[in-house]
């Protein structure tokens, strides 16, 4: 039988995941090994392996694999020295970013310091103009004695970002090959190849990242290509992108800014496939781990992407305070909610949540490791949702004394007890999510209201329906495997790759072609990364975009077409559905306003996986095993507790119950109901 | 209302308008909108007073909203019906001056009046004199549009469209713009009903009193923690034309009240140019400076607002008074918090930065594209260097107290035949000291073209840098130069096809002895 792997590696675990042809599947977790991921990469396989009893050469299915190391690298500032070229006179563009202060009122605000610091930066006599013009060559002699000097500086990565590259990339690539000729060996990302986009400082920003991550994540990726060999794993490893995206280890290897949380990306990928079988065209993902909550609209069964995101945030949360990276990411908000926040009373009397985090270490009062600090798992478990003595199937015992002694002074603060303090940490905890998943969802022009819930993480089950009422989530559903989703979505997605690259034009005046140059060239990138993926010529599908605004607005709005524009140069239909998409988010459209295309898109996705579920084992429907009092329905009386693993497809179970597995558990509040599906997924609904 | 409570709703109505600030800010044509989130949103009780205010926007537009949605409610009381929609620019009442146009929404629930949701946004145009300081009286600045109703029982008011339309030069993109006010005002509105239907009240009075009585309280409780008595703090700074303008500010905290009066007597008399502030939006940057030192984390309301007054005499700089022009009132309004953290830093030392450059440097060109169109660029802006901070630097090429993003170079070369030669930091302009003052940016460009254009350019700061704190030396002074001569100049400029221009913002003061 043909088997494939899939491995996630994220903070604090590395899930690995076996699927066979016939749509088993084994898991496994092991704890991240992150002075050399790779160990913990290897033990997990070996783990699942074993377990499954499977031979390694039979593993000649796909090895996906989505990996921390990118963002790892760039928190932790521990990369080789890296250099950036700049146009000479525009060397200080990452010091300088936007100008934005992101946060207005605070006089004591901070920036990160600039990843390549001033000393590493050069700048190099060249200009090319807005127009793709360029208006002074490259001079050789210049760019050979600066190849000399970042020798002596012990360079071994550079980043190169020209003024208007994304329009002529002539001199940057004559910058390279002076560079190649000159300095054999030294890694060198060009923004024209990194991020052909317009925006300065976002495309420097991005290609700066990509080199600072090359050094490190080159070596990383031979060296699992060689591990897999040496384990007797016969196929090459595929890289989990943060578009969601999966592509070659080399392609990653070049572009390994686009690593960048591939693994929540994962997740996401997964909720599609749910979405897919379930027929459900929009579906909320909702991931509530140890200290913060994610969510993520799958429209038309796929994620949202979006052409933008923002690493290494300085104050949590907070957008503007981050690296600027123009990649296409799968559009997720993230919010300081999870298992390990910290309740407080701020100085008007209020109860807040977060964004403060206990973390695993030392982690909620209950968990007994030296924390004092009240959380959500705190009051949880002190509400009767957890059961202390079944935490991790009871591999973990949990101090509910401990809980209440935390919640106390909380208590005092507010004038109330502690099992009222418990539920208002509950219930603010849904309102946070709520509320970011509505200012998420009404900025993207869709109503929130009615579309089901997808919920996973450790925290996530207990939250979910909480968060469902408040939002009028149509169900909330409960997968299996929850706590390895995201391995899970990377085997349940096809090879793909997204592109973009920036080529303004007003749309009435459009030069043809030109964009049949640039789409040529886009395509048959795609291609290559798609072939050295193992997709055939054929077998890969194209799906063109672009990003458009009305000329004189500075925002894009991005739409896909159903041809390619190569052969219709439709000019009228790509107004119309630029027009219906912009009418779908903000409700008006200006007349009279022509528009203006500033990137264009190209999807190349391989083929399907044909995977189609594993239904859950048929047998008697499971009875509540225990009954447990919780004081967050005071009156429901004590509350039937069932275990997942002994649920029948087909039972159906009427809240108020809870529902208990390894590493979390289902509430399921009074007036709903849950059903067990044919997909192994929990459905719970607002009883008719 | 016990702590939760309260929680749970006060962050649904901070959600409700930030959702529709949000909203906003994308749909916006107006690009310092977009860009630059110049706007602000805010959710109003019955009686006016605001409740609630978006976390995106400028303080300038915040606190002004706060007073101009009371003005409005005051105005129209007794005389609202559902489906009508107030408007006013009035500088006076606003946010101080034409392109800042408000819109208060007032929410019926059946037939009763619960609240307002209102929004100040900087439109595209306004007809007059344009962007720029050189209007001599306020009537060249362009449509001055008193309190009206803009629409009346759910129906546009024709006369009031038509004038709009008639005196602006972009009227789709006014129109459009104050039409998704409106939208963003009733999408509020029903978001409003239907928490209240959801938590079960039949209006927000209790709710509103409540934070509002909250934010108050703990706003005194935060200035009686501080040792009363009055200090002193002066800002001089140069305007374009070189005159130079002081600002005077008398805190007084009165820690048995605790409230704080800043009182500007003292500052310089009102200027020929039009960058005078109306009593509104001193007050908006006032009440800022003394949040953002004192309390930063509490949300923004009538109730935080309250325990901080603001005095200045009828007709100086800071208290502009009829006909006085003031359309580029940034120019001073964005100097307004820093004799006010002089003053403070006797105080709270530790909380308190250094002078930075103040106002940003605003540029706006008109000119001839390659094909002879004939263009006009929107306006885009510099930053100099942010003063520095007891215990830190202040950070380079960032302003404060706004904190607008620049536009980037590739964007304004792609929209017009601009050529920049170069952007950097303009290293050893903060001042230096225990903690150094930021630095601010050097910016060279020429036109690409065979045809003369105009300059509108806005600088500050060109004769004497921004002081220094406790024995920290000052940060250098800006510098506007064409074809390596030094200007200063505030009227728009006809340039020969060949001129360059240089601009090198100021370095932010510096915070201690070195």
């Amino acid at each position: 039988m043909t088997y494939s792997l899939a491995v996630d590696i994220g903070g604090t675990f590395t899930d690995v995941v076996l699927r066979g042809e016939d749509g088993s599947l084994s898991l496994d977790k092991t704890l991240t090994t992150h002075d050399d991921l790779k160990k913990g990469f290897f033990r997990g396989v070996g783990l699942v392996l074993d377990k499954a009893g499977v031979s390694p050469k039979d593993v000649t299915g796909v090895v996906v694999h989505a990996t921390t190391i990118v963002t790892n690298a760039l928190i932790e500032r521990k990369g080789s020295p890296t250099a950036l070229i700049t146009t000479s006179g525009f060397g200080d563009v990452l010091s300088i970013r936007n100008e934005h202060r992101y946060e207005m009122y605070d006089p004591q605000i901070e920036f990160a310091p600039p990843l390549i610091p001033d000393a590493l930066t050069f700048g190099v006599t060249e200009r090319t103009l807005a127009d793709g013009s360029i208006s002074k060559q490259v001079d050789r002699a210049e760019v050979e004695a600066l190849a000399d000097r970042l020798r002596a500086e012990g360079v071994t990565s550079v980043a190169v970002c020209l003024l208007n590259s994304f329009r002529n990339a002539a001199n940057e690539r004559e910058v390279a090959a002076i560079l190649g000729e000159k300095a054999p060996g030294l890694h060198i990302s060009l923004s024209s190849a990194i991020a052909p986009q317009i925006r300065e400082y976002p495309r420097a920003s991005t290609t700066a990242v990509n080199a600072y991550a090359m050094p490190i994540t080159q070596p990383y990726l031979h060296g699992l290509q060689v591990g897999l060999e040496e384990a007797g794993i016969p196929n090459r490893v595929l890289i989990m992108l943060s578009s969601g995206g999966i592509i070659g280890a080399d392609v990653a290897a070049r572009n390994p800014v686009r690593m960048i949380e591939s693994g929540p990306a994962a997740g996401a990928l997964a909720a599609s496939w749910y979405a897919e079988r379930l027929g459900l065209d929009r579906l909320l993902s909702f991931d509530m781990g140890g200290t913060t909550a994610k969510a993520c609209l799958i429209e038309n069964r796929e994620p949202l992407v979006t052409g933008t995101f923002e690493v290494d945030r300085m104050y949590r949360f907070c957008e503007g305070s981050g690296m600027p990276l123009l990649i296409p990411s799968v559009d997720m908000i993230e919010i300081g909610a999870g298992g390990g926040s910290i309740a407080s009373v701020d100085t008007l009397g209020l109860l807040k949540v977060g964004p403060h985090s206990a973390g695993s270490m030392p982690g909620p009062a209950c968990y007994g490791r030296g924390g004092t600090s009240p959380t959500v798992t705190d009051a949880d478990l002190v509400l009767g949702l957890l059961d202390a003595d079944n935490f991790l199937g009871g591999d973990m015992k949990l101090d509910r004394a401990a809980a209440e002694q935390a919640m106390s002074s909380l208590a005092a603060a507010l004038g109330a007890d502690v099992a009222r303090t418990a539920e208002g940490i509950y219930r603010i905890v849904a309102e946070a999510m709520a509320s970011a998943a509505r200012t998420h969802l009404t900025d993207r022009g869709v109503d929130y209201r009615g579309i089901p819930l997808l919920a996973f993480g450790g925290a996530g089950p207990v939250h979910a329906c909480a968060v469902g009422e408040l939002l009028g989530s149509s169900a909330v559903i409960f997968p299996p495997q929850a706590s390895v989703l995201s391995a899970f979505g990377t085997l349940v997605t096809p090879v793909r790759l997204d592109l973009v690259r920036s080529c303004l034009g007003r749309l009435d005046a459009l030069d043809w072609q030109e964009v049949g140059l640039l789409l040529d060239e886009m395509v048959a990138e795609a291609m290559d990364a798609l072939a050295e993926a193992g997709c055939d010529h054929e077998s890969v599908r194209l799906i063109f975009g672009a990003d458009l605004r009305y000329f004189g607005q500075q925002n894009e709005l991005g739409i896909m077409f159903a041809g390619d524009p190569r052969q219709h140069r439709d000019i009228a239909a790509i107004q119309a559905d630029f027009e219906a998409a912009y009418f779908a988010q903000y409700g008006v459209n200006p007349s009279h306003v022509a528009l203006e295309i500033v990137n264009w898109r190209l999807t190349a996705v391989g083929p399907d996986i044909d995977f189609r579920g594993t239904p859950p084992a048929a047998g008697v429907q499971g009875a509540a095993k225990r009954e447990r009092l919780t004081t967050l329905w005071p009156d429901a009386g004590p509350v039937p507790v069932y275990e997942r693993a002994t649920l029948a497809a087909g039972q159906i179970i009427p809240g108020p119950a809870l529902i208990e597995e390894r590493e979390t558990t289902i509430v399921l509040p009074p007036r709903w109901d849950a059903a067990i599906n044919e997909l192994g997924c929990i459905v719970a609904e607002i009883r008719k | 209302m016990d702590g939760i409570e309260l929680e749970i709703l006060w962050s649904n109505i901070i959600g409700i308008v930030s959702e529709q600030a949000k909203a906003l800010q994308r749909t916006a044509f107006s690009p310092i909108v977009r860009e630059a989130g110049d706007l602000a949103s805010g959710l109003f009780d019955a009686r006016g007073r605001m409740v609630a205010q978006a976390n995106t926007g400028t303080p300038g537009h915040i606190n002004s909203l706060a007073a101009a949605g009371k003005t409005l409610a005051d105005m129209f009381a007794n005389r609202l019906v559902p489906g009508d929609v107030l408007i006013t620019n009035d500088p006076w009442l606003s946010a101080g001056h034409f392109f800042d146009i408000t819109v208060l929404t007032p929410i019926f629930w059946d037939d009763r009046l619960i609240g307002f949701v209102g929004s100040t946004i900087h439109h595209t145009d306004i007809g007059g004199y344009g962007i720029g300081a050189g209007a001599r009286d306020i009537h060249e600045e362009g449509l001055w549009i008193p309190p009206l109703k803009l629409y009346e029982s759910g129906e546009p008011n024709p006369v009031l469209h038509d004038i709009i339309r008639r005196n602006v030069r972009t009227p789709d993109h006014v129109l459009g713009d104050l039409a998704a006010q409106i939208s963003s005002g009733r999408a509020g509105g029903e978001r409003l009903i239907a928490l209240c239907e959801r938590a079960g009240l039949d209006d927000i009075e209790d709710l509103a009193e409540e934070i509002i009585s909250r934010s108050e309280a703990a706003t005194r409780n935060a200035i009686r923690a501080l040792p009363a008595g009055t200090w002193h703090g002066e800002s001089r700074f140069d305007v374009p034309g070189g005159e130079v303008i002081t600002l005077k500010a008398a805190v007084t905290i009165d820690n048995e009240q605790g409230e704080v009066v800043i009182d500007f007597t003292g500052s310089s008399g009102a200027s020929p140019l039009g960058i005078n502030v109306v009593m509104n939006y001193t007050h908006a940057y006032s009440t800022f400076a003394v949040r953002s030192c004192l309390n930063p984390e509490q949300p923004n309301n009538y109730g935080s607002l309250a325990p901080i007054r603001v005095k200045a005499p009828e007709g100086c700089i800071v208290n502009a008074a009829y006909p006085s022009p003031l359309n580029a009132r940034h120019v001073v309004g964005m100097f307004v918090p820093m004799p006010i953290l002089k003053a403070l830093h006797q105080v709270i030392p530790d909380r308190v930065i250094a002078e930075g450059s103040g106002a940003v440097w605003t540029v706006q060109i008109q000119g001839k594209q390659a094909s002879g169109e004939a263009f006009t660029s929107s306006m885009f802006n510099y930053s100099g260097g942010m003063g520095a901070r007891a215990s830190k630097p202040g950070p380079s090429a960032t302003c404060y107290p706004t904190g607008v993003a620049a536009v980037p170079i590739e964007i304004l070369e792609a929209a017009m035949p601009i050529v920049f030669d170069r952007r950097e930091l303009r290293r050893g302009s903060g001042g230096k000291g225990r903690s150094r003052g930021g630095d601010g940016q050097i910016i060279g460009f020429h036109m690409n073209t065979s045809e003369p254009w105009l300059l509108n350019a806005v600088p500050s700061r060109l004769d004497d840098g921004p002081d220094g704190l406790d024995g920290g030396e000052k940060g250098a002074a800006g510098r506007f130069l064409v074809n390596g001569e030094t200007l200063s100049e505030s009227r728009k400029m006809t340039m020969r096809p060949e001129d360059v221009v240089l601009f090198e913002t100021p370095g932010g003061g510096g915070y201690g002895l070195a």
